[in-house]
């Protein structure tokens, strides 16, 4: 109805909250509970087996959407906008090229060798299409987010850079990986806004070797504290007698434990300074971000998270997947550079999710 | 009824999808119609080309028209009452995800259909996939298995020469109870370190401890263990059980994420328990079969079982599969005498 008058600011209802100019710091806010989202999660879940998987694709974009909706940026969420028909199809041709490969394995394996190769050799293909489904179907403020990288971004990316980081022994692995996210992050934009990257490579080999630092060091340390401890029992002349098998034994167990708290604490280590290297490095237009995540509380959360997931018998997750979302999305800040009013967008062509279905069935993920 | 809104008029955003811009708008429904009116924006929409997003927590909802441009709302109590008075119903999933009641419903169903599949479709589909696995594959891994197995736990047989060829000719004289042929190879060793023991590799290789042969008080006996052995060669336990394991430890890995294969490696050892038995009273009923077959007494397994229950070394090694007690890898707590018992009076039960 085109005559009715457009209300003035005045005879809004009192509720409505003031506008504001732009401030300078605009938190990333995460409104999302475990108990939602276990509820989701389960009924979808159910939903799924009783209709031997067909129902994934739905449950997955509702699961999604969840996540996307209750993360807000200066007031407005995020939506995820895939198709659930799109991933269905594109979950049916993952299944079809696993069963094609495991039945030529079976009937010829010279056959499946070279299917296997030749889905090695489209797979950088297909994480290019998962990186632009994901993007292309995700949006703030009804504006979407692209992904412009190239087929030959993603060969150079996805094959060439592991290609060199496997003949010189992991070496070049941190240079990849800084080749990865650049290529990523730069080729990025939201609306007609582009991405920006600027982390040093120098800055990812810190990362890489301070995290193997800690792989490493923490079952060293722990190893000599328990060979000390050792020591100290043998020459406790009581203790001897019948002991030393057992104390060998015990210190085995505690060397393993050791490797095993080394790599697990390297985990959360990685986890948090990548996200602060990588998104204290990103810009977009005149904006920046920040990324402030703390080694101890998302060691603490991982933890946390891992024994009661287990406790539970695999009835925490759902929580366990809100808690860490929560830190890791409201460690982030965007400095805004000028009113974040004044993106546009364009039309954006449909991208297929085969791409980003696929790629997840081979269970590669590219995580943030 | 005249037109007076049936609910009061829900403050939101109203963004257009090109920009970013949000505008200070109300929604309200007049005559079939979504209307929306603030800053710079008046539109009315049939409701019928109107979407609603479902309701997600804490998040804004999202009332959406047909050229892509929305409303989000993060009143839900206004939104509720605007929804009401048109009827509007949440879809069945969403109603259900709002209630503790489905959710149990939800969460027994889900466990229902872990647990058939882990206890019907797994086996079933193990079984298949074995039948399928050629031979040149089984004896690989059969190999690999005997060389992890040769240096740590085995050390050349002490048995004499001839006594070996007569049990080894005696077992090739035997038939199978179904009369097919299953392709085997019989091997002698000692080891300290597993005591007396027999165990089957997925290519048919069967191999006795000297301490077995000691153990036993008559050749019978020991022909009895092992066509209970070719009783796991003949049904492919080997292979089923690896697949089987393998199935569990890529679930639990998967389910697990982020983490580590440790967490992932406790329920696919604790999952695995269950089969080993299993398989073990196949392989008994295969064995008792084969002695009938052959004029001998299924009670030769059952006192040969008894003999290695009594025999049982405390500090067996729990890498090798073992073949009085399969339980083992899990734990000495788990170890299972009421389920050897079981299998004793099994065999001793007279034939149908």
């Amino acid at each position: 109805m085109a005559d009715a008058p457009p209300l003035d600011a005045a005879s809004l209802p009192a509720t409505f909250p003031p506008i504001q100019s732009p401030p300078a710091q605009e938190p990333l806010r995460f409104t999302g509970s475990g108990s939602e989202y276990f509820r989701i999660w389960i009924v979808n879940l159910a939903l799924t087996y009783l209709t031997l998987g067909i129902y994934s694709p739905w449950a997955k974009v509702r699961r999604m959407q969840y996540l996307y909706r209750n993360t807000l940026l200066a007031g407005s969420g995020f939506d995820y906008h895939g198709k659930p028909i799109a991933i269905l199809k594109g979950r049916a041709i993952g299944v079809g090229m696993i069963l094609l490969y495991q039945g030529l394995t079976i009937v010829s394996p010279a056959a499946a060798g070279i299917v296997g190769l030749a889905i090695g050799l489209v797979m950088p293909w297909l994480l290019l299409r998962s990186l632009a489904f994901r993007l292309t179907n995700t949006s703030w403020r009804g504006l979407r987010f692209r992904f412009e990288g190239t087929a030959g971004g993603a060969y150079r990316v996805f094959l060439l850079w592991p290609f060199l980081a496997s003949i010189t022994l992991g070496l070049l692995a941190p240079a990849a990986h800084h080749a990865m996210k650049q290529w990523q992050h730069s080729e990025s934009a939201f609306g007609r806004t582009r991405f920006a990257f600027a982390a040093s490579t120098g800055a990812f080999y810190r990362v890489w070797l301070m995290t193997a630092g800690l792989a490493v060091g923490v079952p060293v340390l722990v190893g000599a504290v328990a060979l000390v401890a050792t020591i100290i029992g043998w020459a406790d002349a009581d203790l001897v007698q019948g002991m030393s098998n057992g104390g060998i034994f015990l210190l085995v167990m505690i060397a393993i434990g050791g490797a095993y708290l080394g790599l697990l604490s390297a985990m959360p280590f990685f986890l948090a300074r990548m996200q602060n290297l990588v998104w204290n490095r990103t810009s977009l237009g005149p904006h920046r971000f920040e990324s402030r995540m703390h080694f101890g509380k998302t060691l603490h959360i991982t933890f946390t998270n891992m024994f009661l997931t287990i406790v539970t018998l695999g009835l925490y997750r759902p929580f366990a997947v809100i808690r860490m979302a929560r830190y890791r999305i409201e460690a982030m800040t965007l400095v805004p550079g000028e009113s974040l009013d004044h993106f546009v967008g364009r039309q954006a062509a449909d991208v297929e999710a085969f791409g980003e279905e696929v790629s997840e069935f081979f269970d590669i993920d590219i995580a943030l | 009824m005249n037109d007076i809104p049936s609910a009061p008029p829900v403050p939101c955003d109203y963004l257009d999808g090109t920009t970013t811009r949000r505008r200070r708008v109300v929604l309200r429904v007049e005559d079939g119609h979504a209307v929306v009116e603030g800053e710079d924006i008046a539109r009315r929409d049939p409701l019928s080309r109107v979407r609603v997003s479902e309701r997600m927590g804490a998040a804004p909802r999202l009332v959406s028209f047909p050229d892509g441009a929305f409303c989000e709302v993060r009143d839900h109590a206004a939104l509720d009452a605007l929804l009401g008075a048109t009827g509007f119903r949440e879809s069945f999933v969403v109603r259900i995800q709002a209630r503790w009641s489905w959710v149990a419903g939800a969460l027994a169903a889900c466990v229902a259909v872990v647990a058939a599949a882990y206890v019907f479709v797994l086996p079933w589909g193990a079984e298949i996939a074995a039948a399928h696995i050629p031979p040149s594959a089984m004896a690989k891994l059969s190999e690999q298995t005997l060389e992890a197995l040769e240096g740590r736990f085995f050390r050349p047989s002490k048995l004499p020469q001839d006594r070996r060829t007569v049990l080894a000719r005696r077992f090739a004289g035997m038939v199978t109870p179904d009369g097919d042929q299953v392709p085997h190879e019989l091997l002698f060793r000692s080891s300290p370190a597993i005591g007396a023991n027999a165990l089957a590799l997925p290519s048919g290789t069967i191999i006795v401890t000297d301490e077995l042969v000691a153990l036993a008080s008559s050749d019978d006996e020991i022909l009895a263990v092992l066509c209970h052995e070719l009783g796991h060669v003949q049904r492919r336990h080997g292979v089923r059980k690896a697949l089987q394991s393998t199935a569990v430890g890529l679930v639990t890995t998967w389910y697990l994420g982020d983490l580590s294969s440790l967490a992932a490696a406790i329920p696919a050892a604790l999952l695995d328990a269950r089969y080993s038995r299993e398989m073990e009273s196949e392989a008994d009923a295969y064995g008792a079969r084969m002695l009938r077959a052959n004029g001998l007494s299924p009670t030769l397994l059952a006192t040969m079982l008894e003999r290695l229950e009594g025999n049982r070394k405390p500090d067996a090694s729990p890498t090798a599969k073992d073949e009085n007690d399969d339980d083992e890898g899990v734990g000495g707590y788990l170890r299972s005498h009421p389920a050897t018992e079981e299998r004793i009076r099994a065999l001793r039960r007279p034939a149908d």
